[in-house]
């Protein structure tokens, strides 16, 4: 599998701590890694030095070859915003902005113009089973419609990689699940790759691999995940656009080999925007 | 209770670093509101203080229980004037003028400290020779104006001539010999207009300085609100709720206030210094006393403990309230209608209307103002994110449109400044009206029985004090003018008027020469107080407001601080954001501070003296200029803030 993004040897230490003690991680494209381990074993930091939010005290990471770790914050911060995306705990939409606009700012940020990042925005919607709350604030939203617009705001830029830290670590167990589930359904749709970090055994098991931290370290890294559970919300059906001639400008990379992952009821399942919105 | 006052203060020190630095910020803003109240407090105590101290010299007439004769009369050295007050006793037992250890025998002068070295400085023949009386002892403070005061107060025999002279009842000159039971007179008309400017003034600064206030308390809330809501979601009741906000407004404001007096103490001698009506200020003037600082001490933080209640209100309502951002209800047109109101009055007031009622206006239109202040933002936040086409501005227009209140809190200060300014640009009296009168022509009015022979007596005196003068008469009736040149063509200087000022003293009992410009003192000093106190004022606000300006941007910051943070680790600009920030608080400006200027100027129309003139034009685009960078400085302040909050890689609410 052609490794979209790689990190090697990676050492991060916080004063006498050391958090990352020298870890290698290969994420291919379109895969899905999910990064466990007990709290304060480093998996953040790890999560935050791929994605070039910090600089690594040691080690190199590379997003399609290109090194990136050695970037300046000026360029990381272009890449952060074009190429990855991200999706919090919470409160990293912005109150007074409609959900709509929460999602169309990346877009905006990305030089396409008002009206077409709105409209790309409002696609999501419907696939996400967020149909009728494009102008609803952030405050007006449950906690797992918020985390759901959060992340039709991280694949709205069409990113290479989609970072997520505990998305669900503020929702109940069942609607955790059902979030996680579209998380990474709808990163599998659309050919990016996702790295997230849970506590929830069920939830890494929907990835295709289980990265395992302990202590600033890699333990081991499980097979491939199980398949995802059907769809339990009313997001209605998921079809396939099948084309995605705009994906970035990382190159061409022939097979995509994520699109057969199946659901229970066996139909292939993709989240793609402006599907049954 | 004691339980949930510690739980307070150990919320309040348990904020973290951006909870210590929120806690610190109020109490900054609570400093310099209190310093600031008590100048405004100082300022009208002062100007009463001046109107007692004088009144004694503004005698009041009384007939049968006399014990005193009192005349008052304005004589002129250099280009000041001089109070002398000349007294005769009818009963032994008169109680002497106030500043004087004992009432001045006949033949005996008192010197104020600042005329006393006047006279022994100049030449005897320019100022001493008009007092050959001897030297009795120094009039003392509580009867002078201001420390610089030039006061002369001579003993007389109550037959004396100039304790009988009919004397013209001219306030400018004096008062003419008047039988007064005692020496405590009244004050004079022109000491109860400084009053009533400076009350004007005081409104004017005031105002400003309670929504300042009230903007500090809110801060606190606005940053532990999301808190309080927590809790109140686990069950705490209202009440505690509101005891623990109000407790926490309340020791930080406290803290605030005591560093206010302190910082105002450290003020007081450079406000000591500022001149008004021709002198600085007595030390004890400026200097409130123990029981308004203690009113001050306490009045600022219950008003801020208030102010904090009124700011929780939604989360005493409703748990959720806050936890749950909801779009909050579209503020009513009522607020403009508040301030069309208040506008209507202004028509009917002219320069004749009562001062207080005045400062009611204005106080009311201010008040109307900040009323309508928030809903104007909240307009001007849907026009801008209705029109936004890049994501700053979309941003910026979202946010006033979520909390146009706390916008415009950020802007409030300089729209008021504005309409200060736009007031006082209007007020201001043209500068060409005054100060090219003659100097070099002194005028004496003499009985017309008399005329040849003084005239004579003046050639004579002015010769023998080696002025060469032509003395000429003027005018018709009883009262004719000896109108007196100096002519030495080379050189007319103060000196060679003072001496010929002193020769004539005396010659017309009760009455001296002046010239025109001794006589427009007065209105030049009224004109430069008027500028001396817009410039008072305006400072004063600009301060508020740029300060006020500065402690908004930052509390923004903290209070968004996790959702700042997220946005830059996702990869958004830094610049984005201060592009946000800066136009949420200059759009607003833009608009609040013009039309704030426009309604000053609106309510300074019927007491204008004069058309828009080029002082006042200056001050007031001075004032623009100086508004738009302080407010965009104080914003530009909190960017390292911004950088630094938003630097930490895993932010979380606190
Ligand atoms: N900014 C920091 N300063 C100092 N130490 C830090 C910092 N960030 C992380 N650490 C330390 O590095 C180690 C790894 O932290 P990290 O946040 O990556 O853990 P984690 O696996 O994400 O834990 P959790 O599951 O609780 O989120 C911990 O020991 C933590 O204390
Ligand atoms: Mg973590």
């Amino acid at each position: 599998m052609t490794a979209v993004l790689e990190g090697f040897d990676l050492v991060k230490r916080f004063g006498a701590t050391v958090a990352l003690g020298g870890v290698a991680l290969r994420v291919g494209r379109g895969e899905a890694v999910a990064i466990m381990g007990p709290s304060g074993s480093g998996k953040s930091t790890l999560l935050h030095c791929l994605a070039g939010i910090m600089k690594p005290d040691g080690g190199e990471v590379h997003l399609l070859g290109q090194r990136i770790d050695t970037m300046r914050e000026r360029e990381r911060s272009a890449l952060r915003r074009t190429r990855f995306g991200f999706v919090f705990q919470f409160g990293q939409l912005l109150p007074e902005l409609p959900a709509e606009e929460n999602v169309a700012l990346p877009l905006m940020l990305g030089g396409v113009s008002r009206g077409d990042a709105v409209r790309r925005a409002r696609e999501w919607f419907g696939p996400l089973g967020l149909g009728g709350m494009e102008g609803r604030r952030p405050g007006e939203l449950s906690g797992g419609q918020a985390q759901r617009v959060a992340i039709a705001r991280a694949l709205a830029t069409r990113p290479a990689v989609v970072f997520a830290d505990e998305p669900t670590g503020a929702l109940d167990q069942a609607t955790g699940h059902d979030t996680m589930r579209l998380l990474v359904e709808a990163t599998r749709g659309n050919d990016a790759s996702l790295v997230v970090v849970t506590h929830d055994p069920q939830v890494a098991r929907w990835c295709d691999r289980t990265v395992e931290v302990r202590d600033g370290q890699v333990l081991a890294s499980a097979g491939y995940g199980a398949p995802l559970p059907p769809g339990g919300h009313g997001a209605g059906g998921y079809g396939d656009s099948g084309d995605f001639g705009d994906f970035g400008d990382f190159g061409d990379f022939g097979d995509s080999g994520v699109s057969g992952v199946s659901g229970a009821d066996g139909t292939a399942t993709r989240i793609l925007p402006g599907v049954n919105g | 209770m004691t339980g949930l006052l510690g739980l307070s203060w150990r919320l309040l020190r348990g904020g973290g670093r951006g909870g210590l630095l929120g806690a610190g910020l109020t109490a900054v803003a609570v400093a310099v509101s209190t310093a600031l109240l008590l100048f405004a407090v100082s300022a009208n105590l002062a100007f009463q203080g001046r109107a007692e101290r004088e009144a004694w010299r503004n005698p009041v007439a009384a007939d049968a229980d006399a014990v005193a004769v009192q005349a008052v009369r304005r004589d002129y050295v250099r280009d000041r004037g001089v109070t002398v007050v000349d007294v005769a006793a009818l009963k032994p037992a008169a109680a002497p003028p106030p500043g004087l250890e004992r009432f001045p025998a006949p033949g005996e002068v008192w010197f104020s400290p600042a005329l006393a070295e006047l006279v022994r400085e100049l030449p005897a023949g320019e100022l001493a020779d008009r007092f050959p009386e001897k030297i009795g002892g120094t009039v003392g403070d509580e009867a002078l104006v201001h420390p610089g005061e030039l006061v002369a107060v001579r003993g007389q025999e109550p037959g004396s001539p100039v304790m009988t002279v009919k004397a013209a009842q001219d306030p400018l000159t004096g008062t003419a010999p008047t039988r007064v039971a005692g020496f405590t007179g009244e004050p004079t008309g022109d000491a109860q207009a400084y009053q009533a400017l400076a009350l004007i003034a005081t409104v004017l600064m005031a105002v400003p300085l309670l929504v300042f206030g009230g903007a500090a308390a809110r801060l606190t809330v606005a940053r532990r609100d999301q808190r309080l809501a927590a809790l109140r979601l686990v069950g705490a009741t209202p009440g505690q709720v509101v005891l623990m906000t109000v407790a926490e407004a309340v020791i930080t404001a406290a803290a605030g206030a005591v560093a206010g007096v302190a910082l105002y103490g450290l003020l007081t001698p450079l406000l000591g210094g500022i001149e008004i009506a021709g002198g600085s200020w007595f030390a004890a003037d400026l200097w409130p006393g123990v029981p308004y600082t203690m009113a001050v001490l306490v009045a600022v933080p219950l008003l801020v403990g208030l102010s904090a209640v009124v700011g929780l209100r939604r989360v005493v309502v409703s748990p959720l309230g806050v936890a749950r951002r909801e779009t909050p209800p579209a503020m009513r047109v009522v607020r403009v209608l508040a301030l069309l109101a208040v506008l209507a009055v202004v028509p009917t007031l002219g320069a004749g209307t009562a001062a207080g009622v005045v400062a009611v206006v204005l106080g009311l239109a201010f008040l109307a103002i900040n009323l309508t202040g928030p809903w104007v933002v909240g307009l001007i936040g849907r026009i801008t994110a209705r029109t936004a086409r890049r994501p700053a501005r979309l941003l910026a227009g979202r946010r006033l449109i979520d909390d146009p209140r706390a916008a415009w809190r950020t802007v409030s200060g300089v729209a008021m400044t504005g309409f200060v300014a736009g007031f006082i640009g209007l007020l201001s009296p043209g500068s060409g009206l005054l100060g090219d009168a003659d100097a070099t022509t002194l005028r004496l009015t003499v009985p017309a029985a008399q005329v040849s022979q003084l005239t004579g007596e003046a050639r004579e005196r002015l010769s023998a004090a080696g002025v060469p003068a032509r003395v000429e008469v003027t005018g018709k009736g009883g009262d004719r003018t000896l109108a007196v040149t100096v002519t030495e063509a080379a050189r007319v200087d103060e000196a060679v008027i003072d001496r010929a000022r002193t020769a004539l003293d005396g010659m017309v009992p009760g009455r001296g020469a002046t010239s025109e410009a001794d006589e427009e003192l007065f209105g030049v000093l009224l004109l430069e107080d008027v500028g001396t106190g817009t410039v008072v004022v305006l400072t004063v606000s600009f301060l508020v407001a740029i300060v006020s300006a500065g402690i908004t941007a930052a509390s923004s910051v903290l209070d968004r601080r996790q959702t700042y943070a997220l946005l830059r680790l996702a990869g958004t600009p830094l610049e984005v954001l201060n592009r946000a920030r800066r136009a949420e608080t200059l759009v607003p400006l833009a608009v609040m501070g013009g039309g704030s200027i426009v309604v000053g100027m609106f309510c300074a129309v019927p007491f204008s003296f004069s058309a828009m003139n080029v002082s006042g034009l200056t001050v007031l685009l001075a004032c623009v200029v100086l508004g738009f960078a302080g407010v965009a400085g104080a914003g530009a302040a909190s960017a390292p803030l911004l950088r630094s909050v938003t630097a930490n890689p895993a932010p979380r609410p606190d």
